[in-house]
């Protein structure tokens, strides 16, 4: 082929011995400078090292090369240090291949050296048949509009919209509810300042209005999205509250009286009711109260007390949103107990963890439930968590803290109850940890069970009977009576199959959404642009849930905020001649990354670069053969396989020549590497007769563990051999080799 | 199936436990502890049966007996929970549950109680020595009489009866099947405990407690031997008078060491005295010193004209033996003794 490249240079790591301990270099190098369009090859103890780059720049400029294998570690490790090296020697990125001979390699055959070599040879020359074909490529850049949307304004939600305004990004703040704080809003005290959910809440509300470029929608909802990163278009429907701004607080009272619906409050999880026109709790934000127009049947009680403010005729509406990047911050929901499950909702006086610490909240001096007085409480740990043979595998992490600290919180309240905790083993880790130590001081008394033994709830004479297998009394059956169980019940993922389906956003097994990397991209999705943190992707307290929205929206507002994203040009691409539309490759396709086209009087099929993620599933499946991935196109392949299997003819080597090579590898490694001064020493003590460690040590009036590690460094870069015999003492002896 | 009882825990701290339900669990103590074996694996148990309130389960074990209080599993509580001083707090408790009179619980749960006996004694012995016109020689034949009469009525009617309801809480109740045979082969050890308490030689702290403590006790049965048969107050025989001197200094010379001990908290043990620990200990040392007192009057015959310095030590002695012997600490040295006998007869089975 005519645009070939033919001025390869080839870079040899020796790993410092990591490589060349196992493959023999100096035999690689020669076959591989035989190589067609390779024009020099170079060995190196450390490619990655910063002399070593400077050389190969220096190498590119002078000898005027236009491709560069580096045949070292994994790509994951180094790919992005030589693309670097390639840019500085003025080189296209893209005409750099890695050959991985470290962990592909030699590692993974450090027992049979011969066919280590033979394996890195082929390595090496699939790499370099592989740049002879390469393509100079730019990244691909797509216009981005510098506004973010942001789904769900719970605490995660709104701090991530405040992070994102302070950096310039325009935020549009989404949130289904028509009242801000999500869960938080729903605790009281927090560990460990004390401080009430509803306070972060508030503060952040606040903040948030003050931001010019945050707008806030309340009770809306997405409905469909279009487009890609940078330029994403989203329909959110929205369903007002039926008030214009509200009247001053004793008329709202008045009002908020004056309706005669009442349904359960699911902010207080079904304690208390609430009514058609209402308020999650009084200093809850927006100020203004909503009508639930589902229940309101429009009698006009509320009118006759505050006309004009309410407006019953308002009408829902959909608005579309155009945002360069989206940020999903949609919560938890707590796990709803199975009828049953510890006598939920079969035994009286058993209750959610959520439940109680509204229950707390709404009590005053005394603590009642049903109208009974409470004094002796039950707690029952990792109810819906943990269950190694259920859905709920995983430790929600929150819990034990949660449900400890909020029964420190209960006896200071209420002086006179007394808690029982029945664990599974307390997990109150980092600074928690003195929450378990007050909850012990002020009396609390804990239990354990195992999986395999849980604890029983049942009804006796109008209390609940705890029965429980304790591991901390030689699993003594241990049973006991309470007048209230509260079921610690963990986080689940949010049940909104709506927002999966819309966004396509990755599900894990457990239903939480699924970042990139668990630990490397812990805030990213598959779907560029598309950021998640928070409860949504796994249980998290709130310190853990800050931390992630403020790297999603530090990410968010890195990709879009330059007004260009760059994205990598190993794409899918169509050849629209060869295309007869068929759309095996649009149904196939993940990332949705096709779209139909006119072309020359006929429908093909076209990628969308900024989604296609290059993953190569389209190829396969087009029937002519329309589909090539750039830099993995067919042809690519073919070579490196045929270069690949092409047979390693090494010259028979005779054993001299061998320890010949090897000198020569020994005398590069002196060269680049000065040897301590003990080493030398050793070596030289060692040139008279084989010595023991011992035998050097007293000899150089130096310490035996100096002398073993200087030798086993000197062994290492095949300076010195152990002999098979030992002296008098039983210690091995060393020699040189020579 | 247990019933969780919670108050017991704070029952238990009138006889001086005090924040159990600090304890996680770990089982330091129990690692550390150098007389815990498999069979008697204390004193994590022993604490978490306080916690949960397991009376039976405490009332039938001998591990409280076990224990020889070095204290380090105390000083290794991560948390603080304090087992040693529980498993002190568990054989005051223990010794009144023993006890069918229920006066040794009363004792050691109430200072006022137990200052208000000591004084009604007093008062008592000084009424009877008005009885008798303070006349001296009647008043020491008296109180060598009250001392053989005190020993046999003690032993018959509260020390016997309650080892006995020992016997029956750790052995009949609970249902353990022990063979005749095993009581005859076992009580060897009863003695070479009771005499000994070889097994503090097993706690890890200092040797020398353990030596001092059986001086005393020999100390102690000798001097009570050279008084009640051999009559050390009215004897004229050299050597009866010298051991008898020699045996009261021991006796008051090493509870002197003991009560410094206790004032300066020098170790984990003497770190939390109970009133029922100050009584035993100060009341044995008054016992050695104002009967070594009492003798150098009689040789220097000035006691006549001092009969207040033997009504002093005769108050001490009855105090000694109607309230410290069988309702305070003195119990320990037989229930102890007799636990190391239930444990070997049950070891045999």
């Amino acid at each position: 082929m005519e645009n070939q490249k033919s001025k390869i240079g080839v870079y040899i790591c020796h790993c410092g011995g990591n490589i060349s301990d196992y493959v023999d270099i100096e035999k690689v190098k020669n076959l591989i400078a035989q190589e067609e369009g390779v024009h020099l090859v170079n060995n190196m103890m450390f490619t990655c090292s910063d002399s070593a780059q400077v050389d190969i720049v220096n190498d590119i400029k002078e000898n005027n090369l236009d491709g560069m294998v580096v045949a070292s570690c994994s790509p994951k490790l180094h790919l992005l240090t030589f693309r670097d090296v390639a840019k500085r020697a003025g080189l296209n990125q893209y005409n750099y291949i890695h050959a991985n001979i470290r962990e592909q390699c030699s590692w993974a055959h450090s027992d049979k050296t011969e066919l280590a070599t033979d394996k890195a040879v082929r390595i090496i020359r699939a790499a370099i048949s592989k740049v002879r074909l390469s393509e100079t490529l730019e990244q691909i850049e797509i216009p981005a509009i510098n506004t973010a949307v942001v789904v769900g304004a719970g605490v995660s939600g709104m701090r991530s919209a405040i992070e994102l305004a302070d950096q310039g990004t325009n935020v549009y703040l989404i949130e289904k509810d028509h009242f801000v704080g999500g869960r938080v809003s729903q605790w009281g005290k927090l560990f460990p300042t004390e401080e009430p959910g509803e306070n972060l809440v508030e503060r952040l509300y606040h903040k948030v209005k003050e931001r010019e470029n945050i707008t806030l929608f309340t009770g809306a909802e997405i409905k469909a999205v279009n487009g890609s990163v940078g330029n994403f278009e989203l329909e959110v429907h929205i369903t007002p509250r039926y008030i214009n701004g509200m009247c001053d607080e004793a008329i709202q009272d008045q009002v908020l009286k004056a309706c005669h619906i009442e349904v359960d409050d699911e902010f207080n999880f079904g304690l208390t009711k609430r009514k058609a026109i209402y308020k999650n709790y009084p200093n809850a934000y927006p100020e203004t109260p909503v009508v639930d127009m589902n229940l309101c049947d429009k009698c006009g009680e509320c009118l006759k007390i505050c006309d004009g403010r309410i407006t019953l005729d308002q009408k829902e509406e959909n608005v579309s949103i155009k945002a360069g990047a989206i940020l999903l911050n949609t919560g938890f929901d707590p796990y709803e107990p199975k009828e049953g499950e510890y006598g939920y909702k079969q035994v009286d006086n058993v209750i959610t963890l959520q439940q109680f610490k509204r229950l707390i909240e709404s009590n005053g001096k005394e603590l009642t439930y049903d109208g009974k007085k409470i004094r002796d409480i039950a707690y029952i740990y990792c109810v819906g968590s943990r269950d190694a043979k259920g859905e709920n595998k995983h430790c929600s992490r929150y819990c034990c803290t949660s449900a400890i600290h909020t029964a420190v919180d209960a006896k200071t309240k209420f002086k006179n109850i007394r808690n029982y905790h029945v664990t599974r083993g307390i997990r109150t880790y980092g600074k928690q940890e003195t929450l378990f130590t007050d909850s012990s001081r002020q009396g609390d008394t804990y239990f354990q069970f195992f999986e395999g033994a849980m604890p029983t709830v049942e009804n006796e004479n109008g209390k609940a009977l705890i029965k429980v297998k304790d591991a901390l009394t030689q699993n003594e059956d241990i049973e006991f009576t309470a007048d209230l169980v509260v079921l610690v019940t963990g986080m689940v993922a949010r049940k909104d199959e709506n927002l999966v389906n819309i966004f396509k956003v990755p599900v894990g097994s457990d239903k939480f959404y699924n970042e990139i990397h668990n630990k490397l991209r812990p805030v990213e999705t598959v779907i560029e642009g598309l950021f998640i943190a928070g409860g949504c992707q796994s249980p998290k307290n709130i310190r853990a849930t800050m931390a992630s929205t403020l790297a999603a929206s530090a990410k968010a507002n890195s990709l879009i905020q330059s007004g260009m994203i760059a994205l990598e040009p190993i794409v899918a691409k169509v050849n629209p001649e060869l295309c007869e539309w068929c759309g095996a490759c649009d149904d196939l396709c993940t990332y949705n990354a096709f779209e139909k086209v006119e072309y020359n009087g006929k429908t093909v099929a076209k990628v969308n670069e900024a989604m296609c993620k290059g993953c190569g599933a389209c190829t396969p499946v087009c029937p002519t053969n329309a589909i090539d991935v750039v830099s993995l196109s067919d042809e690519e392949i073919e070579t490196m396989i045929d270069s690949f299997i092409r047979d390693v003819e090494f010259t028979t080597t005779t054993t001299e020549e061998k320890a010949d090579s090897f000198a020569e590898v020994v005398d590069f490694e002196k060269q680049v590497r000065v040897l301590p001064e003990l080493s030398q020493r050793i070596l030289d003590s060692l040139e008279t007769e084989p010595k023991a460690i011992p035998d050097i040590a007293k000899e150089l009036g130096v310490a035996a563990d100096d002398v073993l590690y200087h030798l086993m460094s000197l062994r290492k870069y095949g300076m010195i051999k152990d002999t098979d015999e030992i002296n008098e003492d039983e210690y091995y002896l060393y020699e040189l080799k020579k | 199936m247990s019933r969780l009882n919670p108050d017991f825990s704070t029952k238990l701290k009138k006889y001086g436990a005090f924040d159990t339900s600090l304890c996680y669990n770990c089982g330091n103590c129990t690692a550390i502890c150098s007389l815990s074996d498999k069979k008697n694996s204390f004193p994590r148990m022993m604490v978490r049966a306080s916690v949960i309130g397991m009376e039976d389960r405490i009332t039938s074990s001998l591990d409280p007996w076990m224990c020889y209080y070095c204290g380090e599993c105390s000083t290794s509580c991560p948390r603080q929970a304090n087992p040693g001083e529980l498993m002190m707090s568990l054989r005051r408790w223990l010794s009144a549950k023993y006890d069918w009179t229920g006066l040794s619980g009363l004792l050691y749960r109430s200072l006022p109680i137990s200052l208000f006996a000591f004084l009604l004694t007093a008062v008592a012995v000084i009424f009877y020595s008005f009885k008798l016109n303070f006349n001296v020689e009647t008043i020491m034949h008296i109180g060598h009489q009250f001392e053989m009469f005190a020993i046999i009525t003690v032993f018959a009617i509260i020390i016997l009866p309650n080892v006995f309801r020992m016997w029956w809480s750790v052995i009949i109740k609970p249902k353990v099947k022990v063979p005749l045979k095993a009581y005859f082969k076992a009580a060897g050890d009863l003695f070479v405990h009771m005499f000994t308490q070889k097994r503090t030689l097993g706690c890890d702290d200092s040797q020398a407690r353990w030596f001092m403590h059986m001086v005393l006790v020999f100390g102690y049965l000798a001097l009570l031997f050279t008084t009640v048969v051999l009559d050390w107050f009215g004897t004229d025989n050299m050597f009866i008078i010298v051991l008898g001197y020699v045996e009261s200094i021991v006796i008051f010379a090493i509870t002197f060491i003991f009560m410094a001990g206790r004032i300066k908290r020098n170790k984990e043990l003497n770190k939390f005295s109970q009133p029922s620990d100050w009584f035993f200990v100060i009341w044995l040392f008054l016992m050695g010193f104002t009967a070594f007192i009492v003798r150098i009057f009689i040789d220097l015959n000035i006691i006549e004209n001092n009969l207040w310095l033997y009504l002093f030590h005769l108050i001490i002695l009855v105090q000694w033996a109607v309230l410290i012997v069988p309702f305070g600490k003195w119990t320990h040295f037989i229930y102890r003794s007799f636990a190391m006998y239930f444990d070997k007869i049950t070891e045999t089975i």
